[in-house]
């Protein structure tokens, strides 16, 4: 349960105050209404208590990018350009109407990116990508400082396991180090009752 | 006879017609070719005859692909459109400083493209999306299928749906003219880019099926 942290999402939020009665730790009472990752144990009573659906259990580690055949990739990707191109037309073109036709297609090339492998940031194939455009020297200096930045952002540690114990009496899961004073912000129980 | 919208799934029945609009029995023949699909707004031209399969499966599929030389890297335009998708993705997961890198990254791409000028009128945005129809969205969706790839065919649906309304769109646009869209919004979605033109914006999107809270409204006439 450690592993996922609760989000709550303001536009969905009724505010019937249902997770600040639920919450062990306090996590979801705070002055701007966004959950302390801090506090949160990753319990999901909150979730389950809300009466609006507003607040979701997000993985703190997200899965792998799924594979995808090259063959799809190649036919998706040369749709995203002809999207791409209609979309450079349409933003050299007045009125609403080509508008309204840019966003869509930069609406549909995104989409069909994302099918193309690219579903996860984080994924090996997103890590992969902005690593590329820090060694593209064709590019701006300010533009591969932000991939670098992204990498960094993105993959902590270089993809190095972080470690990881576990509370023997409640479960949660503690992420790096442990030091002898740590109580389980869940239970109350000291350091040695983790392995 | 029953005819039904390709975008949206309306059905046009012959024996019920449409209430306030067409008597019971109005042959599908004798309705107007500027007539739209009263949800979606998409084209007579886009609407099938029930018993026939959809219009997309017709097209002849020409599946030449992969070993494709200038696909190896990704162009400009894909390194743009990639930013921006995961720049959607970070905010998906509430990450804000990281979605506005991406944004940051995507503009400054998008910033460094243009059309070539002789490429830039309405006629070609018409040619360019009746070629998708016709051969890259058959070709994608013919390999999708094959390698049972149902999340590319999820998007495949979707920018199908949206290309066949832009087509609508645009052909209209061609016969019309700015006449279409006086006193008229114009909204898009959000979520797949499906396009809006009127002003009884359906409760949910007949593409995707998302909520109408998701649509934005295009302003201002520059």
């Amino acid at each position: 349960m450690g592993e996922k942290y609760a989000v709550r999402n303001l536009r969905l939020c009724t505010k019937d105050c249902l997770c600040l009665y639920v919450c062990p730790t306090g996590a979801t009472d705070t002055e701007n209404s966004v959950i302390d990752v801090e506090k949160c144990i990753g319990c999901g009573d909150c979730a389950d208590a809300c009466p609006s659906a507003a607040i979701s259990m997000v993985p703190k580690v997200y899965p792998d990018q799924q594979v995808k055949d090259e063959a799809v990739i190649i036919a998706l990707r040369k749709l995203v350009r002809s999207k791409g191109k209609q979309e450079l037309i349409a933003k050299g073109l007045d009125g609403r109407l080509a508008k309204a036709f840019a966003r869509s297609n930069s609406i549909m090339a995104e989409d069909l990116i994302r099918e193309a492998g690219y579903m996860l940031p984080q994924s090996d194939n997103g890590l992969a990508f902005l690593k590329g455009l820090t060694q593209d020297s064709d590019l701006d200096e300010s533009v591969k400082e932000m991939a670098q930045k992204l990498i960094e952002k993105l993959n902590p540690g270089g993809g190095k396991a972080t470690k990881k114990y576990r509370c023997q009496m409640c479960g949660y899961l503690h992420e790096g180090e442990l030091t002898e004073d740590f109580t389980c912000p869940n239970c109350f129980q000291p350091a040695s009752v983790f392995v | 006879m029953r005819y039904i919208c390709s975008v949206c799934g309306f059905v046009y029945d012959e024996a019920e017609g449409i209430p306030g609009e067409f008597e019971p029995g109005t042959k599908w023949e004798d309705i107007d070719e500027n007539w739209v699909c009263p949800i979606c707004g998409a084209s007579k031209s886009e609407f099938y005859p029930e018993e026939e399969k959809a219009q997309e499966d017709k097209a002849e599929p020409k599946k030449s692909l992969v070993e494709d030389e200038d696909m190896k890297e990704l162009s400009a335009v894909e390194v743009a459109a990639l930013c921006e998708n995961l720049a959607r993705g970070c905010e998906k997961q509430y990450k804000a400083e990281e979605a506005e890198l991406f944004a940051k990254m995507a503009k400054h791409f998008k910033d460094g493209l243009t059309a070539a000028k002789e490429d830039t009128s309405f006629a070609k945005l018409l040619e360019l999306v009746d070629e998708d129809l016709n051969s890259g969205l058959v070709n994608a969706e013919e390999i999708s299928k094959e390698k049972a790839d149902r999340g590319a065919l999820r998007a495949l649906t979707w920018s199908g749906k949206v290309s066949r309304i832009l087509k609508s769109l645009l052909s209209r646009y061609e016969s019309v003219g700015d006449e279409m869209l006086k006193d008229t919004r114009v909204y898009v979605c959000t979520v797949c880019g499906f396009v809006y033109v009127g002003n009884d914006l359906p409760d949910l999107c007949p593409v995707c099926k998302v909520a109408n809270w998701k649509f934005e409204e295009i302003r201002g006439d520059k």
